[in-house]
């Protein structure tokens, strides 16, 4: 995966665990923070690349660094109101940025909404979510919280199908994924709208170079075949023949 | 004879049929859940609204005799046998007995049968005062021919319909709450009536044609204060007019207080009564939730409007909140979670209920959750714990499943910015919404996919994504094809829901139990 800059504002509840998760994925993170304490907490965990800055001000979000070269802006502050005001001010600073922002009521999410960010994440629209999926289905919803949040064993895993791969022209029915030990869940297809299609919604599907796949697996599994799908045709065929 | 009744008591004791019998009475009697009471009851019912209705009949029409035979001997019959149940499963006298005897024996005093006979009778003796115990004495009466007059207590009988309605308990438990002011107004309004009832005796019997006894001035102030006026007697005199105006006045204003006594009464248990009928609608229904805590969490788990959570009630200690869960139309009580008798109230015995303990605070939390186990074990629990450093004590509080809000939102955010196009695959799996319901199929014992291979199910035709099988604690995934699907397996399939409810439909199984 290549390293993405992501830029975390807020290193308080949500802030603390994104930063360390994203910093063990080897992600390339910035952390900005308007308290002092934060501040302090960040420098003293370790990360480097933290900065002190007044978030209410444009001065101080355009001066010292260019946020626009940034992948993502994650807007994670543990005073909702600056958090709205931040998405806000970030939104029209960096017009073609994608904001993502967490908040933690409907009235929230909606301001946050019109503020600008990309992504909101409603801290209680997906509990709420969880507990339906724990009374209607526990061990599905156990299975999968695994499958998502594991780093080893079983998780999902985005592939891009290179140009000159094996995949390129084949239909997904062709295919034989259980063969290199993962299952194929769906796929975005840049011919349809970017949309995601998943493997259960019964159209026949040709896989295109530029498309990315997302598989379940095993973590050595998936990336074998990450591998694997870089070769052409040819390339799998004289490997047989060795 | 000490000995004989002894020996008498020990061998009713013993003896597993007579226990047997007398159960089975009891429950005849008062167990909702018997299967025969209902049956019981309906019969009760139907031969006393016959027999009323003869009553009425009769008096205008002739009446055939085996229809008489009917009213006179059988009604009254069962009516007795009815009677008499109730008065033998009251208590146990041979218990008692044996008991008395073995406690004599232990102290080694002398045992006198006749206290303890005496005891068990009074016992009896104080059961056959009640109420209920008097109407149903009452309606047998009338199978006494040669007192015509005991005919009227068949009237009596329709009393015993009362039993079988919980709302006249109701009323007179409402009114009992209220027992010392209305007792009071009793002795007040006797008062009156006595004083004015004697004092116009004394000014009109010789004034006034119409007033000759004493009990004609009762009746007078009677009808008097009671504001109905027949006007066959009415004062002559002025003083009598000016104890009229007296009465009238006080009979008003005695009206109106017990009215607004009987009224403020209701409207103070009236919310209990509400509550006792949410509780009782809830546990006849046999499976459902309670919400502890209507916040955040619970505002948007309700919102969702799924259709698997038909039955719930949320229970909050805070009224504004629960006055607020009224407005948006839900089922609430006010109530203390934590409390025993609140959660007591829930048939955990005969019902499926999940519990989720959705309030803001950790302690709270848990203290639901150890009150919730200390009722039932059979309960499911659901807790929410804010800080994480809590989890292993919501674990030890017997808490089956945790969740965590703040760990949720941080995966997802997480899996947003790591997997930013699977974001969107995943959201809509955990939401369950569009193309992508992860299900679990629960194989049991006589399943009919048990025993098969996973070939055989063909997945890949019914559109479904077979991920893998949950086999005691360990999850296979994505088996070899050949595997044999056995019972108690729950098997993880991905897919639309019409695929997944036609899956169901030819397997004929149970998805998503």
């Amino acid at each position: 995966m290549s390293r993405k800059k992501i830029a975390i504002f807020g290193y308080g509840n949500h802030g603390k665990y994104l930063a360390q998760g994203l910093h063990r994925d080897g992600f390339d993170i910035t952390i900005i923070e308007s308290d002092k304490t934060f501040y302090k907490d960040a420098k003293s965990d370790g990360f480097e690349d933290v900065h002190l800055l007044d978030v209410t001000r444009d001065s101080e979000l355009t001066g010292k660094i260019d946020f626009g070269e940034y992948a993502q802006l994650v807007c994670v502050m543990d005073d909702e109101h600056l958090n709205v005001f931040l998405t806000l001010s970030l939104s029209s600073l960096y017009k073609d940025s994608y904001i993502l922002a967490i908040s933690d009521s409907v009235n929230v999410t909606k301001k946050l909404k019109m503020a600008g960010a990309s992504k909101v994440i409603d801290l209680y629209d997906v509990s709420a979510n969880k507990i339906y999926n724990i009374l209607d289905k526990p061990v599905a919803t156990r299975l999968l919280e695994e499958f998502v949040v594991n780093r080893k064993g079983i998780t999902f895993k985005e592939m891009l199908i290179p140009e000159g791969s094996f995949l390129d022209q084949m239909m997904v029915d062709d295919v034989n994924f259980s063969k290199y030990g993962v299952l194929f869940i769906g796929m975005i297809d840049e011919e349809k709208a970017h949309s995601f299609i998943f493997v259960t919604a019964g159209l026949e599907h040709k896989l295109d170079a530029g498309d990315t796949i997302v598989c379940l697996g095993e973590k050595e599994h998936l990336n074998a075949f990450a591998r694997l799908i870089k070769k052409s045709k040819d390339d799998i065929s004289i490997e047989a023949k060795i | 004879m000490n000995r004989l009744i002894v020996y008498f008591a020990l061998l009713l004791y013993h003896s597993r049929r007579y226990k047997k019998a007398k159960q089975f009475a009891r429950d005849l009697l008062f167990d909702q859940n018997n299967i025969y009471k209902k049956y019981f009851d309906l019969t009760i019912i139907f031969l006393v609204i016959t027999s009323v209705f003869i009553l009425i009949y009769e008096v205008k029409h002739e009446v055939p005799r085996w229809l008489d035979n009917y009213d006179i001997y059988f009604v009254s019959i069962v009516f007795a046998i009815e009677y008499m149940l109730r008065l033998w499963v009251h208590n146990d006298l041979s218990v008692m007995i044996i008991n008395e005897y073995n406690d004599a024996k232990f102290l080694g005093k002398d045992f006198n049968v006749f206290r303890v006979l005496k005891k068990g009778l009074y016992q009896k003796l104080k059961y056959m005062i009640t109420p209920s115990a008097i109407v149903d004495l009452l309606a047998i009466l009338p199978a006494y021919r040669p007192l015509r007059i005991l005919r009227v207590f068949i009237l009596f009988r329709v009393f015993k319909l009362l039993r079988y309605t919980k709302s006249i308990n109701q009323f007179v438990d409402v009114i009992t709450t209220k027992k010392f002011e209305l007792l009071t107004l009793l002795f007040l309004l006797f008062f009156i009536v006595f004083t004015s009832g004697i004092a116009i005796y004394i000014l009109e019997a010789d004034k006034n044609p119409h007033i000759h006894t004493l009990f004609d001035g009762i009746y007078w102030a009677v009808v008097t204060v009671a504001t109905v006026g027949y006007g066959d007697i009415a004062p002559v005199t002025d003083v009598g007019r000016a104890i009229s105006i007296l009465i009238i006045i006080s009979g008003i204003a005695m009206i109106s207080f017990v009215t607004s006594i009987i009224v403020s009464a209701f409207s103070e248990r009236l919310y209990e009564i509400k509550e006792h009928k949410v509780v009782t609608e809830l546990n006849k229904s046999r499976s459902f939730l309670v919400i502890c805590g209507y916040g955040q969490l619970t505002k948007m788990f309700l919102r969702q409007n799924r259709k698997n959570i038909d039955n719930h009630v949320i229970i909050d200690n805070n009224l504004q909140r629960v006055i607020e869960a009224k407005k948006s139309g839900y089922v609430a009580i006010h109530d203390n979670a934590s409390s025993y008798a609140t959660m007591s109230k829930f048939d955990a015995e005969n019902s499926d209920i999940t519990v989720l303990a959705l309030t803001a605070s950790d302690v709270e939390n848990i203290y639901i959750a150890l009150n919730v186990r200390s009722i039932s074990r059979k309960i499911r629990l659901v807790g929410r714990v804010n800080d994480p450093e809590n989890i292993d004590k919501f674990r030890h509080a017997g808490v089956d499943e945790i969740l965590i809000p703040n760990i949720v939102a941080n995966t997802m955010v997480y899996t947003a910015i790591t997997q930013p196009t699977m974001y969107k695959a995943i959201h809509a799996i955990l939401t369950g919404k569009g193309v992508a319901n992860i299900d679990e199929i629960h194989v049991h014992q006589s399943h009919g996919i048990a025993g098969r291979a996973i070939k055989e199910l063909h997945f890949k035709e019914s559109k479904l994504l077979f991920i893998g099988i949950q086999r005691e604690k360990e999850f296979i995934f994505n088996p070899p094809s050949s595997e044999i699907i056995q019972p108690h397996d729950i098997l993880l399939v991905m897919g639309r829901k019409i695929s997944l409810d036609y899956f169901k439909s030819i397997h004929k199984g149970n998805i998503n139990v």
